[in-house]
């Protein structure tokens, strides 16, 4: 799957929806996408987490979870792993302004993960154009892995 | 007999580990989280004006400041058994090349409800001038003894 991501986003640019095209309401199109091991540890070396439940296989099958599992918040890869070129959460000079995210169970290897997306509001606040978006990630059994939400200010 | 949950009090701190930006942990953060936007990776592109906003050079992505804080909450919240369970945040200022951040946490309140105990944590992020760049609030759950779902 990374080796097929599309690492330039100025391209596909004009087929992205902008801030006056985006509806709140309206669903994304979303991919399913298998999560890996090495995903996972790629991710968790990022931020410099090197927990055993990661990385130990011995400690995580004894740990409660019973098996390595992925952090919480490999949602952050997740939200582009299953989503497509044209989605406008790529669009170049999208700028975060803050996320909230509730965990209910967590990713682990191999799981197909689905997203369940859309653009929940927007609005307009001293001069920049607001979108808030919501998720809910889904492993291959139908269960919630996570839900957020995040607010971006949306390039002019 | 008390266990640690009993024992937390709100004002109780949690202190994250620092870490040290560099365009090459902002590439490794692209490359993992695959969000290449050039707002991370191209300075002549940052040279421009983003509405009101204006940054001059590259920025890390803001959610490496949610990976941290997410890091700081697990290390704690496994090795008390308890279960990280939210995270909300907000970004105040732009982290950039040659910052090193660090997470911190403060016990907010405890709540007991019908099937479990929990604990809102009142979380920042500052940079090594003391700006806070990052704030937020997280929940950990703390399961009742004889629970076993994570």
């Amino acid at each position: 799957m990374e080796a097929q991501f599309e690492t330039d986003f100025w391209k596909d640019a004009e087929a992205r929806a902008i801030w006056d095209d985006i509806v709140p309401g309206a669903p994304r199109k979303t991919l399913p996408y298998t999560l890996t091991l090495d995903a996972i540890q790629r991710y968790c070396r990022s931020v410099g987490d090197l927990h055993p439940l990661y990385f130990d296989e011995e400690h995580a099958r004894k740990s409660r979870y019973g098996g390595l599992i992925a952090p919480p918040s490999i949602h952050i890869l997740l939200m582009f792993a299953c989503t497509p070129v044209d989605d406008w959460m790529r669009s170049p000079g999208t700028i975060n302004a803050g996320q909230s995210w509730s965990y209910n169970k967590p990713a682990r290897p191999g799981d197909t993960i689905t997203l369940a997306a859309r653009a929940l509001d927007k609005f307009i606040r001293k001069g920049r154009l607001f979108v808030i978006h919501d998720n809910v990630f889904f492993d291959q059994h139908r269960d919630v892995i996570c839900s957020g939400r995040g607010w971006t200010i949306r390039p002019m | 007999m008390s266990d640690f949950f009993d024992r937390l009090a709100p004002g109780d701190a949690i202190e994250g580990k620092a870490f040290q930006v560099s365009r090459e942990s902002i590439r490794a953060f692209c490359e993992a989280s695959l969000d290449y936007n050039p707002l991370h990776l191209d300075d002549d592109y940052m040279q421009g004006s983003f509405g009101k906003t204006s940054f001059g050079g590259v920025i890390m992505h803001g959610m490496t400041n949610f990976g941290l804080l997410t890091r700081m909450l697990t290390d704690w919240a496994y090795a008390a058994d308890a279960v990280h369970r939210r995270l909300e945040t907000r970004w105040l200022a732009p982290v950039r090349p040659g910052d090193t951040i660090r997470p911190s946490g403060r016990i907010k309140a405890k709540q007991v409800t019908v099937k479990s105990r929990w604990v809102t944590i009142d979380v920042e992020m500052k940079n090594e001038r003391d700006e806070t760049v990052a704030r937020g609030e997280a929940l950990v759950e703390f399961p009742q003894r004889d629970a076993t779902s994570p």
